[in-house]
């Protein structure tokens, strides 16, 4: 009988570049267009991070690419200003980033805290 | 600078102007209005980050679509006609057929068997969607997709 040795479930995700993982966040509230995922953006980073034109759709074209985001059809909204939201396996990929920071921020506080000892 | 902002826009692949050009020039002068009443020092620090990052992403783009078949060039196979020819409903939703079935086949070579079934899932909403695309355009299925 052929043995077949179990591999953990390992989510094969690469680390997110912070462009794509704000824009994600951005997206999860709500599908928004170009503009308002800069000032959003910008918002959410308390004004650290403010991304130009070239970056956001350098990301927006990566992330279409990977079918994490898809372009949305409003009613009030032209071809020059596309509404774009996060599809299931976005929000999934976003999920799975965030819990990485939280395992790696539970990880740094605790050397933290070995260091104070 | 809108003019300067649209002339550095060739230096993208013409997929990606032809898909995403009015957008950006749409978002670039929305923040050069926005800069323009921030005065002339924060305006001018605005026009030179967004034609900088321009050229930069625009060398990354052509770097990209020399290298990689991607979401603007139509991935899938056993589609007859060009991508140009198509609107862009139907090549997104072919696309993301073959997003689909590309993270189902490398689930399944790494054992991943929960995912594997939830791309599949995935992949028969996609195919429903190109369904429902070629239907609402009137096109024809030329071959059968992967």
């Amino acid at each position: 009988m052929r043995h077949v040795a179990r591999r953990p479930a390992i989510e094969h995700t690469k680390p997110l570049t912070e462009p794509v993982l704000l824009i994600l966040m951005s997206l999860a509230a709500q599908p928004r267009h170009g503009y308002a995922l800069i000032k959003d953006i910008e918002a959410l980073s308390r004004h650290r991070v403010r991304l130009s034109t070239g970056t956001l759709y350098g990301a927006l074209r990566r992330l279409l690419d990977e079918g994490w985001i898809e372009r949305f059809e409003q009613e009030d909204t032209s071809r020059d200003k596309q509404a774009y939201r996060l599809t299931s396996e976005g929000r999934r990929q976003l999920e799975l980033e965030l819990d990485r920071f939280r395992e790696l921020s539970r990880a740094g506080f605790a050397r933290l805290r070995l260091g104070e000892a | 600078m809108g003019a300067v902002f649209r002339v550095l826009l060739y230096l993208y692949p013409q997929r990606h102007r032809e898909l995403l050009g009015a957008e950006m020039q749409a978002v670039f002068e929305e923040g050069a209005r926005e800069h323009r009443l921030l005065g002339p020092f924060q305006y001018l620090r605005f026009v030179l980050l967004e034609l900088g990052g321009l050229v930069l992403h625009a060398a990354i783009a052509q770097f990209a679509h020399a290298t990689h078949r991607g979401y603007l060039e139509n991935q899938v196979r056993g589609t007859s006609a060009p991508p140009q020819d198509l609107p862009d409903d139907v090549i997104e939703a072919q696309n993301r057929v073959a997003v689909s079935v590309n993270q189902l086949l490398f689930a399944i070579s790494h054992h991943q068997f929960n995912q594997a079934r939830f791309y599949k899932n995935e992949e028969r909403k996609a195919r429903e969607n190109l369904r429902q695309m070629r239907e609402k355009y009137g096109i024809g299925d030329p071959r059968p997709l992967p």
